[in-house]
């Protein structure tokens, strides 16, 4: 809103406003130097490379979700959202770990597999667009099919496999920094680079807030959708290369992945000036989220505490951005 | 003859029983600005979309600079050079300005969106064609409505079009920035491009077209030049009856007060109010967009917390907390946007028509379906509700219809006093003189009707007393008897010269809008 | 965008197909695993399905079908299933008896319901987000009382034995449903708060203005929501003699299918309580019945997952044609 309005608000909007337009990455950095202070090695460069790597797969699947988020718009009701993402990845890492078991060449058994984090991503586009079913619908429904395959394969136990790949991501370093954080990064720039500076992701953002103007501009906004959940479908891909590096296969228990990955891609748009989704935003909350169970760890208090902290943040920044839209809603 | 820019002939549309458009012609001609006036109904939404490529004609053909068209798609019409300002602003809110002009076809760097370069070239041509700046990088949602249809122009002139057309461009301007938007117009028109201007407000069609299309039930029964036809006379070719019938007004004797407003103030809003409304009296209010009348309205409703001042219902102080609390308090509002606040368009004409009394039809947490269908079915026979049925949709009934169930959900609940914001807006003429009735019969009955419209010429016929509001406060009060139009509007933007009203000698009666 | 020339089919049987495709399916399937599946429509098998797997589901679907029908969601129900178990259970091993356990239990699930009333209503966060919120703090207020996940077991001096009554040749928990059904289906149904909520799940400003308290319909959708699953949660943790740390939360997708699957059941596409009582047995026939013909269980929950796709696709497109 323009600053006129906000000095008319009265004291107690206005520091609650400029808290979250400013603080939240006031906040970050002050919940970093508390651990700094309180955690031992918390700010040594192992340490940080460490919460990066470790960050990798919740922050591949987040950015994936973002995308959606992006061109669905921000309702989370009627609006973009991809529920099936964490099953996704199992399912992609139970497949790479198949093929690889079953004899494949590298490059077939790792095509083959984002050929499958695509074909569900084509599912859910072809639900959300074609079947025009609400994504939140459409997407609990998937996950469910595709969490089912995912046990078909597995049996609901552990699928050990090894490749160069995985050896790679797993114990490879460059410059002191282990792979999987490059991975993060290199995902984190590319899709950041295609959502908030190119042409594609204005549209994409255009389509997501303002179907009609996109319509009226000539975009073609079910082309827009259908390709946000393809997105996310390889981004679900990616990350089950990095988690299957990470546990040596593919496990059990991808699914309780999903809240984490929602509740980051929620909390990544405080950190933008216009508060939406944005890849930037959903990276930052990620490595927060990061250096949180990391620093917890460190400082021996139970990751119990963990998913109750993460509820309270959402709580927090949901209730003060709803306070800032100011949208007249009930429920 | 030259070639007109625009040239629509014979075109038929028929939605299942409707003839909506019937041989419609519309000529256009190169240069002009061109408006076209009609009613709710008469079809100049289906022409524009006929002509948009949304809707596909029966019959009739469409001719732009000379080249014939059956039919056209909207990508082929744009790229005839016909572009369309609508209603709707159709910018993302969360945009930059730059951002909004050239989404679609933004300014590149290879794969890469130059956002400064299109911050600067938007600034640029904002002050190149509009003589305008807009706060850096401003995002849509914090301009305000004008400012975001100045863009909305721009963005539309970035394809260097030839005809423009404005589909309802001042509904929601203020009258400086209708003037501002006029200029506008006329700017553009010397530059060479060819506009068509729909509206309801006649005095802007009067002071900037050059010909004018009438629209009625369907068909074009005019093109008259404004300069030379008088107001009147255009909205008598649009409705085909002498308007001033319409206005009905019963005569009541006013009780006692039922609402008093003392100093009543809302930040910047509205201040220092002093109001009082009797039972049996019907207030009118007005004003500008920002005067303050529509946030007064808000708080009777328990919307919008006054600060300072205080509110009296039947003589004794009320803090109007909620709107559930004006409502216990017996205080009815029929809002304006009808299908989001004042029905709900999915639930039945019985549910709709219950639901502000339901503690009346409910016994031990049950409700008792005779009862409501015996109230239901009363009202939709005292209000003239046309519906299929009691259990029909609301979203089938025409807007009059749905006004009338906005109205009748509190008519069981005996009132005291009723808040219509702008009840006529999107009503056909038929159904505005029932509610004109409808009004009417409420005061007889002694309830304390406040209405607020920008529909000068309908508070003169349905009200005793016009309270104008300007900038937050009371401009002027008047007797609906003894003022016209003239007086409201110069009332309403400020005028510091208001003639008195009882000097005047007989004027035409000037019709803002229809 | 043209508009459709061709006239559609008549939207009267249209909407009579769509409203019995949910049943009709029912039927079929039955049929189906009648003749394929032996022993599917013998005493034993039926009454475990209904008993173990049908009340439980059931139970919190109807909670979640009153928070979809005010034009929400809860995605808590687990936990309020599961606080509402570690209250029973907790209560139980105290030496506190049925008379203490039950109130308390139900008291806990309640106090779940208002906080999330009171993030919704109170603080105006949408449910999505606000009851996502109360999951993962609810989930964590578990693993610390629970050191991880830890089991709580009832006593054996105090076991409830609920499961084991018997009334009328019905279980007590298939009656525990029928009553929660029956209550929550007519006061939505017929009653004032159910055309309270009615309001507030389509057009919620209509209803802020028509005098409508939207606080008070939330803070009672979403306390009766936790209200039946922590029914659930006794029943559960009666059945099974002990508090299992966040097994609630197994209920939370099938039950917002079976909401949404009986949707169809509705001419206006409300979320409705007989509608989701089958869209539960739906559910439960399906994996039983592939179950029983020796289908691997894993492709059961695939087979399900499908089938509940393919009834909300047929239901949304119907009801769009229907519609234009």
């Amino acid at each position: 809103m323009p600053a006129s309005e906000i000095l008319a608000q009265p004291l107690f909007r206005r520091l609650g406003l400029l808290l979250l337009r400013r603080g939240s990455l006031l906040g970050f950095v002050a919940i970093l130097a508390v651990f700094a202070v309180s955690a031992p090695n918390f700010l040594s460069p192992g340490n940080i490379a460490n919460v990066f790597a470790q960050s990798a797969i919740l922050g591949i699947l987040a950015f994936g979700l973002t995308c959606v988020v992006i061109g669905g718009g921000s309702n989370v009701v009627s609006g973009g959202l991809d529920l099936s993402l964490a099953a996704n990845l199992g399912l992609c890492a139970a497949v790479y770990s198949s093929l690889n078991n079953a004899g494949l060449q590298g490059w077939e058994s790792i095509g083959l597999t984002l050929l499958c984090g695509l074909a569900v991503g084509a599912l859910n586009g072809i639900t959300v667009v074609v079947l025009r079913l609400p994504p939140l619908l459409a997407t609990l429904a998937s996950m469910n099919l595709i969490a089912g395959l995912e046990l078909v394969l597995t049996h609901n136990s552990v699928l050990p496999t090894d490749s160069a790949l995985l050896d790679i991501l797993a114990n490879g370093e460059w410059l002191q920094v282990p792979v999987l954080a490059w991975v993060l990064l290199v995902v984190a720039l590319l899709l950041g680079l295609l959502i908030q500076h190119s042409p594609y992701g204005l549209r994409l953002y255009a389509v997501g807030e303002y179907p009609e103007a996109a319509r009226a501009a000539g975009l073609g906004v079910g082309r827009y959708v259908f390709s946000s959940y393809l997105i996310a479908g390889l981004c679900a891909a990616t990350a089950a290369f990095c988690s299957s590096a990470y546990f040596s296969g593919s496990t059990t228990g991808s699914g309780e992945l999903l809240l984490s990955v929602v509740a980051i891609a929620f909390l990544g748009g405080v950190f933008s000036r216009r508060l939406v989704a944005n890849i930037p935003g959903t990276l930052l909350a990620t490595l927060l989220l990061g250096f949180l169970i990391n620093g917890f760890q460190l400082l021996n208090i139970a990751s119990f505490w963990v998913n109750g902290v993460q509820g309270v943040l959402i709580l927090l920044v949901v209730a003060m951005s709803s306070a800032l839209r100011k949208e007249e809603g009930g429920l | 003859m030259t070639v007109p820019a625009l040239h629509l002939q014979g075109i038929a549309k028929r939605f299942g029983p409707t003839q909506a458009l019937d041989g419609v012609d519309l000529r256009v001609e190169r240069g002009s600005i061109h408006g076209l006036v009609g009613e709710n109904g008469a079809g100049k939404s289906t022409l524009i979309k006929v002509l948009a490529g949304i809707y596909r004609a029966d019959s009739g053909t469409l001719t732009v600079d000379g080249q014939s068209f059956a039919d056209l798609n909207p990508h082929q019409v744009e790229a005839l050079g016909v572009h369309f300002i609508h209603q709707e602003r159709l910018l993302p809110p969360g945009f930059t300005v730059g951002e909004a002009l050239f989404f679609g076809h933004e300014l590149r760097r290879g794969p890469f969106i130059r956002r400064r370069a299109q911050d600067r070239e938007a600034a640029r041509l904002l002050r190149e064609y509009f003589d305008l700046e807009f706060p850096p990088g401003a995002l849509v949602r914090e301009l305000d409505s004008a400012q975001r249809q100045v863009l909305q122009i721009t963005r539309a002139l970035l394809a260097r079009p030839k005809i423009l057309v404005f589909d309802e461009p001042s509904v929601s301007l203020v009258k400086r920035e209708v003037d501002q938007l006029l200029a506008i117009i006329r700017r553009l028109r010397d530059q060479g491009l060819t506009i068509v201007y729909i509206s309801h407000y006649l005095q802007e069609i009067e002071s900037l077209c050059d010909q004018v299309t009438v629209l009625r039930n369907g068909r074009a029964v005019a093109v008259v030049d404004p300069r030379t036809t008088s107001i009147a006379h255009i909205a008598r070719l649009m409705v085909n009856r002498e308007v001033g019938e319409m206005y009905t007004k019963p005569v009541v004797t006013p009780g006692e007060v039922v609402l008093e407003l003392k100093g009543l103030g809302a930040g910047l809003a509205y201040r220092d109010i002093n109001l009082s409304l009797r039972r049996g009296q019907v207030l009118g209010l007005t004003g500008l967009v920002g005067s303050g009348a529509k946030e007064l309205l808000r708080s009777l409703f328990g919307l919008l917390q006054p600060e300072a001042g205080s509110v009296h219902l039947q003589g004794r102080i009320t803090r109007l907390t909620s709107s559930r609390d004006a409502v216990r308090k017996g205080i009815a509002l029929v809002p304006e946007e009808r299908c989001s606040h004042g029905v709900a368009p999915q639930l039945s004409v019985l549910e709709n028509l219950t639901l502000a009394g339901l503690s009346r039809f409910s016994r031990w947490g049950l409700l008792n379906a005779a009862a409501e269908a015996r109230e239901s079915d009363q009202l939709i026979a005292e209000l003239g509700i046309k519906t299929a049925g009691r259990d029909a949709a609301v979203q089938q009934l025409s807007g009059g219809n749905q006004q009338k169930v906005a109205l009748g959900k509190w008519l069981g609940r005996d009132c005291k006093v009723y808040l219509l914001d702008e009840p006529s807006v999107g009503i056909d003429i038929g159904a505005k003189v029932e509610i004109y009735r409808l009004i009417g019969r409420l005061a007889q009955q002694g309830a304390a009707v406040l209405v607020l419209s920008s529909d000068l010429p309908e508070l003169i016929g349905i009200t005793d007393r016009i309270v104008v509001m300007h900038r937050g406060t009371v401009a002027g009060e008047f007797d609906a008897r003894q003022v016209d139009s003239d007086h409201l509007l110069a009332c309403a933007t400020g005028a510091r010269e208001i003639p008195d009203p009882s000097l005047e000698s007989e004027r035409e009666p000037d019709y803002a809008s229809v | 965008m043209t508009t459709l020339a061709a006239k559609p089919v008549s939207p009267l049987f249209l909407s009579r197909l769509l409203r019995g495709i949910l049943p009709l399916l029912i039927v079929l399937i039955v049929g189906f695993f009648a003749v394929a599946a032996p022993g599917f429509l013998s005493l034993g098998n039926l009454s475990s399905l209904l008993l173990n797997n049908f009340v439980l589901l059931a139970l919190v679907a109807i909670g979640m079908t009153w928070a979809v029908a005010a034009g929400g969601i809860d995605l808590s129900v687990g936990t309020a299933v599961d606080f509402a178990a570690l209250a029973f259970v907790v209560l139980l091993n105290g030496g506190h008896g049925l008379a203490i356990a039950v109130p308390g239990a139900l008291l806990a699930g309640a106090l779940v319901g208002g906080f999330n009333a009171g993030l919704i209503a109170g603080l105006g966060i949408t449910p999505f987000l606000a009851t996502l919120g109360t999951l993962f703090i609810g989930t964590s207020v578990q693993q610390l009382l629970s050191e991880g996940g830890q089991p709580i077991y009832i006593a054996q001096s105090v076991l409830p034995g609920l499961t084991a009554v018997s009334w009328l040749g019905l279980p007590l928990p298939l009656w525990l449903v029928l009553g929660v059904a029956l209550a929550y289906g007519v006061i939505l149904a017929l009653g004032r708060l159910g055309r309270e909520i009615l309001a507030v799940g389509t057009q919620v400003q209509l209803a802020r203005y028509s005098g409508l308290s939207i606080r008070s319909i939330s803070l009672k959708v979403f306390v009766a929501s936790a209200l039946a699953c922590a029914v659930a949660g006794i029943v559960l943790s009666s059945t099974v003699n002990a508090y299992v740390p966040m097994s609630g939360n197994g209920f939370l997708i099938n039950a917002i299918g079976a909401v949404f699957m009986g949707t169809t059941l509705s001419r206006s596409g409300r979320a409705n309580i007989p509608g989701t009582l089958l869209g539960v047995l739906f559910i439960n026939v399906i994996a039983n019945g592939l179950l029983l013909i020796g289908w691997n269980f894993y492709w059961q929950q695939v087979a399900t997952g499908a089938l509940i796709l393919l009834v909300l696709a047929f239901s949304f497109a119907s009801r769009r044609l229907q519609t234009l």
